[in-house]
């Protein structure tokens, strides 16, 4: 029995919000299908719709050429489709057969369930993962008693129990070690060889080039193309991806003069969990720190600020200074983008303007004009390509792209001289990263020093020329030209005497 | 108009200002002389004593952390019998009077403001325990006994008709009113106020000067109730020992009702302008229907319990 499906011009709003406003894709039995795109483009609703899971607002679904409307995941499964979802549908005080089998048990001619074959049953699905798994995994165990891996083993099985005719694996890797991804993979091989159709959806680019036929990309709700895998390149499906192709390794920053003005000097910092730091900054350098998280990146930058108090010497364009308050720093054009969005960088319930400006207010007399402040920060929200309704509206409904585009706008109105960074890309999708990547470089070619911190190796590497690499809040290596590398910058924070030794 | 623009219009502020006007007519049908000009004056000019009392305490809420001051009573006794000591019923000197008001509820404010900005003391505690201090230290200077007269142009001044039959203190509320609307939304003292309300952390890592701010609030609520303590003796024309004590919690009453978040960073003095309308009509409205004054204040204080649990329990819902 093959199959054939065609989705059609899917539309799906909740509420006010379009998750997919032109979801499209082809499959027939024997393909695996790789769905890509960023954070919130419309992935997992496509593959609920595609099950029965929710219903669409428009567009078609069609069945070996007839239309088709799953109204619940029963009737998907009715038609051999099915999917294995990233939140874990298991029932964690039923045991692994009793899971897989839920609601469809194999039952004796008088309707009793068959607990004979359904123990066998299980033990043969199990046995695909054989070797790959502990032998805590049985028919009989306790999903509860099972660790996160295992679990999502489970899952998988529950979906093969229908003997589906498209499965969808909805980032069914995430938490699977190595061995069991490479079993997993000849298994889907195996079924792809026995005419089943697979729709995979993943975030590692390595996963879609060593098991996909075909790549269909989602941006922003839309399809915006199926390429096929053996004639495209990574490159190209990122390009896909975003809107303006922007890696970070398009916008290296030049490496900047020797004779730039100084603008930042430290000596001996210490505070928080910092210790012992120097180092120094040119104007329109882009200065990264590295190193695994919280080694004392954080307690710096806050340092720097006036946040917290330190010990030391630090010198702000040759003055030497002692912040012991935010303001302090502000006064000499200094700026701090702090990691923790919804704690530290915004008044989530005020409106867009009263966080772009909280920090200026002052200029805008002892009462306000509030036309001229309207005017400053609606420029900068075109600046930063902001999507929002009105600047009345409160900051937390934005988008996390867009609410962090509001902290970093809040401080770029002041035009800092010195813009500390922690972490500004975390959480952000991948079309506003490349937005970011752009805004720095155009930062530092306008003469801003910024010390950036980032989770991201890909980001230190990619923009920066210089890299301070801290553990245990010293910097343990600086890293510049040839050895700008990930095995560097790994084997550095790791704590490695020898960088050469480990690389 | 559908059920999303109305609730973007019907903010909590205008759901008072609408339940205030509801009550003034539902009085009328507990006595047909409720209703009439004459009346409807009165209730304003009882409503713009609590108003202008409450002017602080909006700001102390706003500023969150657990903000609250409850010292507001004993401030308006004091502005009171100060006002009513140092003037003998003297019009020259009310000017002093004023001064030496303001004075005293600004030294109260600030030394609440120190104690819990800069000692860390919970604002409850702290105003609690300066009511505590500020009642002592009248009964200090007075002995108990209340000497002094009121001022005849104070009266005329606050109290009886001054414009059009609008008493002075009616005038005095809505100018209060424009200047705090722009304290608040037009100055960077009130951004600052908002900011911490919602976020401390976040303000002081934009460069907001967080204990500064909570000082000048609690100054500034300090002083305000002064204001009101005095003008309450322009009305009152005498005074009592415990002349402000039924003001304290109604002035927390009338800002929650005006749809301040009690846990700060949300709210308008135009909110507890209504919610002191409100307040004086409830009371109003117990008088009018005859009630024995023991009577009137269990209702009336039940109410309030009621009131502020209604607000608070939507608060929680939102969260």
């Amino acid at each position: 029995m093959t199959l054939q499906l065609s989705v059609r011009s899917i539309v799906k709003r909740y509420g006010g919000v379009v998750a997919l406003r032109d979801g499209n894709l082809d499959i027939q039995s024997g393909e695996v299908i790789s769905l890509i795109g960023a954070n919130g483009s419309g992935k997992s609703t496509l593959s609920k719709i595609i099950t029965g899971v929710v219903a669409p607002n428009g567009g078609q679904l069609l069945l070996n050429g007839h239309p088709v409307h799953f109204s619940n995941p029963q009737a998907a499964r009715g038609r051999g489709i099915t999917a294995v979802y990233q939140e874990l549908s298991l029932v964690p005080d039923m045991t692994v057969a009793e899971n897989i089998w839920l609601a469809h048990e194999p039952l004796h001619l008088n309707f009793r369930v068959n607990r004979k074959a359904m123990r066998k049953n299980t033990e043969d699905l199990i046995a695909l993962f054989g070797g790959t798994i502990s032998e805590r995994l049985q028919p009989d165990t306790l999903v509860t008693a099972l660790p996160p891996d295992e679990r999502q083993i489970v899952e998988i099985l529950k979906a093969l129990s229908i003997d589906p005719q498209l499965l969808i694996l909805d980032e069914a890797t995430a938490s699977l070690d190595s061995s069991q991804v490479n079993r997993l993979f000849s298994l889907i091989k195996q079924w792809q060889a026995a005419g089943k159709a697979i729709i995979f959806i993943t975030h590692r680019m390595d996963e879609i080039f060593r098991i996909a036929d075909k790549a269909t990309v989602l941006r922003n709700g839309q399809s915006v193309g199926t390429v096929d895998i053996a004639s495209t390149s990574e490159r190209e499906i990122v390009n896909m991806m975003i809107e303006s192709a922007a890696t970070p390794d398009d916008i290296k920053i030049p490496v900047v003069s020797e004779d730039a003005p100084v603008r930042l000097a430290v000596q001996n910092l210490g505070g928080g969990r910092v210790e012992d730091v120097s180092f120094t900054l040119r104007d329109g350098e882009l200065l990264g720190l590295g190193g695994l998280h919280g080694q004392g990146q954080e307690d710096l930058l806050l340092a720097l600020f006036g946040a917290i108090p330190y010990t030391g010497s630090v010198k702000v364009s040759g003055k030497e200074v002692h912040y012991r308050h935010p303001r302090d720093a502000m006064n000499d054009d200094i700026a701090f983008v702090p990691g923790d969005r919804g704690r530290e960088g915004l008044l989530l319930v005020r409106s867009i303007i009263e966080n772009f400006q909280l920090p200026s207010w002052h200029k805008y007399g002892a009462l306000h004009n509030r036309d001229a402040a309207q005017r400053d920060a609606r420029a900068m929200a075109d600046d930063l390509q902001l999507v929002y309704a009105g600047m009345e509206t409160p900051v937390n409904s934005l988008s996390g792209g867009n609410a962090q585009k509001v902290v970093l706008g809040k401080w770029l109105l002041r035009q800092p001289k010195l813009l500390l960074l922690d972490d500004p890309t975390k959480g952000v999708d991948v079309g506003t990263k490349g937005e970011f990547y752009a805004l720095l470089k155009r930062l530092t070619e306008a003469g801003t020093a910024i010390l950036f911190y980032s989770s991201d190796d890909d980001e230190l590497l990619g923009l920066c020329n210089r890299v301070l690499v801290l553990q245990d809040g010293r910097v343990r290596d600086t890293l510049t030209g040839e050895r700008l590398t990930h095995s560097e910058l790994v084997a550095a924070s790791m704590g490695a005497t020898n960088n050469h030794e480990v690389a | 108009m559908n059920a999303q623009t109305l609730r973007r219009y019907l903010t909590p502020p205008l759901i008072a200002l609408l339940l205030a006007i509801a009550l003034f007519f539902a009085g009328g049908l507990i006595n047909p002389d409720f209703i009439n000009v004459t009346q409807a004056i009165n209730i304003v000019r009882l409503a713009a004593f609590l108003g202008i009392i409450s002017a602080g305490q909006t700001l102390v809420i706003i500023s969150g952390g657990e903000g609250i001051d409850l010292s507001v009573g004993a401030v308006v006794t004091l502005a009171a019998i100060l006002t009513f000591r140092i003037t003998g019923g003297d019009n020259n000197l009310i000017g002093v009077g004023l001064l030496a008001s303001l004075s005293a509820g600004f030294i109260v404010g600030l030394l609440n403001g120190i104690g819990i900005a800069l000692l860390h003391i919970p604002p409850l505690v702290m105003t609690l325990g300066m009511t505590g201090v500020v009642s002592g230290t009248i009964l200090v200077v007075t002995q108990g006994e209340m000497l002094g007269a009121t001022p005849a142009l104070m009266s005329t001044y606050i109290a009886k008709p001054l414009i059009f039959g609008i008493p002075g203190v009616i005038l005095i509320w809505v100018a209060l009113g424009v200047v705090m609307w722009l304290l608040m939304e037009r100055t960077t003292y009130g951004k600052h106020l908002f900011a911490i309300g919602v976020n401390r952390t976040a303000a002081r890592l934009s460069g907001v000067r967080v204990e500064r701010a909570v000082i000048i609030t609690y100054t500034l609520a300090g002083l305000l109730a002064a204001l009101g303590g005095f003008m309450l003796l322009g009305f009152a024309q005498t005074v009592l020992l415990n002349l402000g004590d039924p003001y304290r919690f109604p002035s927390i009453a009338a800002v929650v009702v005006g749809g301040t978040m009690l846990t700060g960073g949300k709210g308008s003095y135009w909110g507890t302008m209504s919610g002191a309308l409100v307040l004086t009509l409830i009371d109003s409205l117990l008088r009018a229907m005859g009630l024995a004054e023991a009577y009137q204040l269990i209702v009336f204080g039940g109410l309030l319990v009621l009131l502020i649990a209604v607000y608070g329990r939507e608060l929680n819902l939102r969260q």
